[in-house]
């Protein structure tokens, strides 16, 4: 339940602080929250992962680079 | 008059203990709550919560607390609140509880009320209960709230229907469409808690028998996997045929429920809806048959029907019933 009530925590200061933006609706949790979630965890469980290179991420996010 | 309605005031030692080695399996949470014992994000919100009452409810509660939030808490479930979790909370973490194991509907409700007496601004749902009152009995609440989050997948398909509506009244964020919540405590906490609940309840040896798990979603794709690991002759039984498909190239026989329950030793239904098994599947079933529901509700046996029309004598155990 570690990550399932991290996210509500951070729902809830996310409503704290956004009430006025949002309308009557079901919303999914702000992405940037869920990643924040796993990369505690992963800190918590000792676990290191890689990062894009510039030129990787270049690549990822042109459609003029060769394939 | 005290805020709190517990079982047992004498608890709370062995709550404490209990509460204080779930935290130290939740790091994230205890990082954030030395965050938020320092930058106070939630000053000024009154919560109300409706959650199971449990070691690590309580975990969330006392980070709420830290981040600045003044706190109250109702159970989501008559049967998952645990009394000396109950007891820390309302006597030394001072955090106004409602919440008795077993209580009755009456009871379940007259807590929800409790919670809600305090004119929440966020309400924390597990199965939209503090949604649902506010919009059919509380409405007062509506002028004060600023939003709702909300726990589980059967909440969140509760408050879409209100959203389609047009009657939901204030946001709400759908906790379970989180990543890092369905992916995790889905699959691999309900999974294993199901396959847990089973063994305590039931002490059989799941190598060998034939387990049909009824849905396949992220809570069934955890249930089926546990129980293959553990030896068990899987049964998927679905309605949406993607899943169907995907249970069938994950290795599992696929089948609708009347063929899969013939050889059934035990039935694991977690689909999110009602009557998935009702009479007329146990007139196929084997003598001895273990149905269990690890749904968000208690309604996807048809329990009632069963005792009335099949089985009059009925036994209770605590969380165990046997139908003869």
């Amino acid at each position: 339940m570690d990550m399932s009530f991290a996210n509500q925590a951070l729902s809830a200061v996310y409503i704290a602080h956004h009430a006025g933006e949002l309308d009557n609706k079901v919303y999914s949790v702000p992405k940037d929250i869920d990643e924040t979630i796993a990369r505690l965890k992963l800190e918590a469980l000792g676990v290191t992962i890689d990062i894009l290179s510039e030129q990787q991420k270049r690549y990822l996010s042109s459609w003029k680079e060769g394939t | 008059m005290n805020l709190y309605d517990i079982k047992n005031e004498s608890l709370v030692a062995e709550g404490k203990l209990r509460v204080e080695w779930a935290a130290r399996n939740m790091p994230v949470l205890k990082s954030l709550r030395g965050r938020f014992e320092k930058e106070k994000p939630l000053q000024g919100i009154r919560l109300a919560a409706c959650l199971h009452v449990t070691t690590e409810t309580a975990n969330l509660m006392e980070t709420l607390k830290a981040g600045g939030a003044e706190v109250r808490l109702c159970a989501s479930n008559p049967l998952s609140t645990q009394d000396d979790v109950a007891a820390y909370l309302a006597i030394e973490a001072r955090i106004p509880t409602y919440a008795i194991k077993g209580e009755d509907n009456e009871t379940y409700y007259r807590h929800l009320k409790n919670v809600l007496e305090f004119i929440p601004t966020i309400t924390m749902d597990d199965g939209a209960d503090l949604v649902s009152t506010i919009h059919k009995e509380s409405r007062q609440v509506l002028s004060t709230i600023l939003g709702g989050t909300e726990e589980t997948t059967t909440g969140v398909i509760r408050l879409r229907a209100m959203e389609k509506d047009e009657e939901l009244m204030y946001p709400v964020i759908a906790v379970n469409d989180a990543q890092t919540k369905h992916l995790f405590d889905n699959r691999y906490g309900t999974g294993q808690s199901t396959v847990d609940g089973i063994l305590r309840a039931t002490n059989i040896l799941i190598s060998g028998s034939v387990i049909v798990v009824c849905g396949y979603g992220w809570c069934g794709k955890g249930v089926s996997g546990k129980c293959k690991g553990m030896g068990a002759n899987v049964i998927v039984c679905e309605v949406d045929p993607i899943r169907a498909l995907e249970a069938k190239m994950d290795g599992f026989a696929v089948m609708p429920m009347i063929e899969a329950i013939k050889n059934a030793d035990v039935i694991i239904t977690v689909t999110g809806n009602t009557t998935v098994i009702d009479e007329h599947h146990l007139e196929n079933a084997k003598d001895g048959i273990i149905l269990a529901n690890s749904g968000h509700f208690n309604v996807e046996i048809n329990v009632g029907r069963l005792n009335v029309l099949l089985y009059p004598n009925v036994r209770h155990v605590p969380m165990l019933k046997n139908l003869y």
